[in-house]
């Protein structure tokens, strides 16, 4: 368990700046995910991190300690492939020890960690089979327990997800956010999907073109977007943003608000909209309106609504949830 | 089957017999060729022999010389193979692994001894020879012979270690795996197809190889089966049935190391690396 801390990290590939100038401070035991649109940077400063990559500039320290020119192997990480890169020619028993052989751990002691990890990831049964008779969940598991084995202070997640079906993936999802209350150690999880994010992260970093749009709690990033750009990401379905002179406001550049934050009516309401599509989910009602003069907008309402396409309504925002942003798309604070 | 499946599947089993006689067709005459007599071979080259002569076939067996060459032209084989596994498995193991100044120069150096005929450095290669003294040795035919056969090695194995995926040594590296571990303990089990294609490949080149053998070559006690062929063919008459009775002979290790090698040559041995 160690806190990871990046200091004016940059990072370029030939004349092409991925991450410009990156400071960032994971906390000792947290799980913080590290989100954001394709070509972000994210897997890149996850790759900085576990040494993969060198930093053009700055330093990485983990557990107070200056890694930036030491060896994976010395950084006292571990890391979870996207693809899982199980070692086709091994079996799950082989895979999951080799880094152990490698650092010539006793073969008792082996044993011992091989077997915790099976127990805790439901390996046992696997452990002589071979990576190509397993199922993508057990594979996966078989890449966790890897590093489990090594007792890392940090342990670096690369979309692990991203290759399981729906059902398999949030299964996959519970199991993560066990794995980090029993094993209690620092976590950094890089993901493009925003729900993971919420779900499993104590600490979100969103970033946008290799900077660094917000760092917070998951319920802050939602309740309070410091940039436009938190704002759109985070929250399904989306923020409505639109400009502020739509609405007859000079007080702000756009004005953003959530779909679950604006209520409906048929006779009155500070919008009139036309209904465009209803989705019924259930639990909840998503309806996909046009509000004349300002657009496209998202709407939420609990419970089921009795909406055909084409009719017309008005919209109410809550005034206290409108969020504003200035023309730098950074939050206006009143 | 239908009517027009059943006479395309006739015309194409009847193409492919006629394209396997081609080959099938000189290997029996040689394998009958050795019971027969010489002047039976002159007048019907392809029948069954009249009568099963066994003593040619007998008479080289037990010919202490005949397995000199045999044994010699196995090691040269052998040795030419691993030189040239090794070797080019770690030369295109670079190649594929790392970027470095000239890389790519030196590999396209590499491919232009593709298109060198093997006959035409003959000359130089046996002054080359003599000069580092190995005449007479079975370093002699390893080294070139090998030599030869590296620029294809390296291309193929390149392309396949380029095949398997990046994750899998980023992996092994985060584990504490370097490079050279590496090479080791996943490129080479995981490239066991291409290095039994390699490895038939030149083995049987090797096996075959009259005019290096011929040229490097001085003392009976270092021939080759091909050189020793050559005691055969007198002044006067060549002995025909013994020559082919020695042929069939010399082909059955090349044969046998093909069979061997061919359970190797199966494919998906990285299958389960990566979600395909």
């Amino acid at each position: 368990m160690a806190e990871v801390r990046l200091n004016h990290v940059e990072k370029a590939f030939g004349k092409f700046t991925v991450i410009p100038d990156m400071t960032l401070t994971v906390p000792e035991g947290s799980f913080t995910v590290l989100v954001g649109p394709s070509g972000c940077g994210k897997s890149t400063l996850l790759r900085i991190i576990s040494g993969l990559e060198m930093p053009t500039a700055g330093e990485i320290l983990i557990g107070g300690e200056d890694v930036t020119l030491e060896e994976p192997s010395n950084r006292g990480i571990s890391m979870v492939f996207q693809s899982y890169a199980l070692y086709p020619h091994m079996t799950v028993a082989q895979n999951i020890d080799f880094g152990l052989r490698l650092s010539k751990t006793p073969a008792d002691e082996r044993e011992r960690r091989v077997a915790e990890a099976a127990r805790i990831l439901a390996l046992e049964d696997y452990l002589d089979r071979k990576p190509g008779q397993l199922s993508g969940g057990q594979r996966q598991r078989v890449a966790i327990g890897r590093s489990i084995v090594r007792q890392p202070k940090v342990f670096l997640f690369d979309e692990p997800l991203s290759n399981l079906d729906a059902a398999l993936r949030t299964q996959m999802r519970v199991e993560l956010a066990q794995l980090h209350q029993s094993l209690d150690a620092t976590m950094i999880y890089v993901t493009h999907d925003q729900v993971e994010a919420m779900t499993l992260a104590d600490q979100i970093v969103v970033m946008n073109k290799g900077r660094i749009e917000q760092v917070g709690a998951p319920m802050d990033l939602y309740d309070r977007p410091e940039t436009e750009f938190v704002a759109g990401f985070i929250g399904s379905p989306k923020m409505n943003l639109f400009p502020a002179s739509a609405i007859g406001r000079d007080d702000a550049a756009t004005i953003g608000i959530r779909p679950e934050h604006i209520r409906t009516d048929h006779e009155n309401g500070d919008w009139p909209a036309t209904a465009q599509v209803v989705e019924t989910l259930g639990a909840d009602t998503i309806l996909y309106v046009t509000a004349d003069g300002i657009g496209d907008m998202t709407v939420r309402l609990p419970g089921h609504m009795r909406l055909a396409a084409g009719e017309r309504l008005f919209l109410t925002p809550d005034p206290e949830h409108l969020h504003r942003f200035g023309s730098d798309g950074r939050r206006l604070t009143s | 089957m239908t009517r027009g499946q059943l006479i395309r599947n006739i015309l194409r089993v009847g193409f492919l017999c006629i394209v396997a006689s081609f080959v099938l067709a000189p290997m029996i005459a040689t394998v009958l060729g050795g019971f027969k007599t010489n002047a039976e071979i002159r007048t019907s080259a392809f029948a069954l022999p009249e009568s099963w002569n066994w003593e040619f076939y007998g008479s080289i067996v037990s010919d202490p010389m005949f397995w000199r060459y045999l044994g010699n032209s196995l090691i040269m084989s052998v040795a030419a193979v691993i030189i040239t596994l090794i070797v080019g498995a770690a030369a295109a193991y670079v190649f594929a692994q790392i970027r470095f100044f000239g890389s790519r120069m030196l590999f396209s150096y590499l491919l232009l001894g593709l298109m060198f005929p093997f006959a035409t450095a003959i000359l130089p290669l046996f002054i080359k020879v003599r000069d580092i003294g190995l005449l007479d040795t079975y370093w002699a035919v390893i080294l070139p012979q090998a030599a030869f056969s590296l620029s294809l090695a390296i291309l193929l194995f390149r392309t396949f270690f380029e095949q398997l995926p990046k994750e899998l040594f980023e992996a092994a590296y985060i584990d504490g795996c370097g490079y050279v571990r590496f090479f080791w303990r996943f490129t080479l089990p995981l490239s066991t197809p291409i290095l039994a294609t390699v490895g038939v490949f030149v083995f049987v080149q090797s096996w075959n190889n009259f005019l290096l053998p011929l040229v490097v070559l001085n003392s009976r006690e270092v021939f080759t089966w091909p050189l020793g062929m050559m005691q055969f063919r007198g002044e006067f008459v060549t002995e025909w049935n013994r020559t082919l009775a020695f042929v069939t002979l010399t082909i059955v290790p090349a044969i046998v190391f093909f069979l061997a090698a061919q359970k190797y040559i199966v494919a998906g041995l990285t299958g389960g690396a990566v979600k395909g």
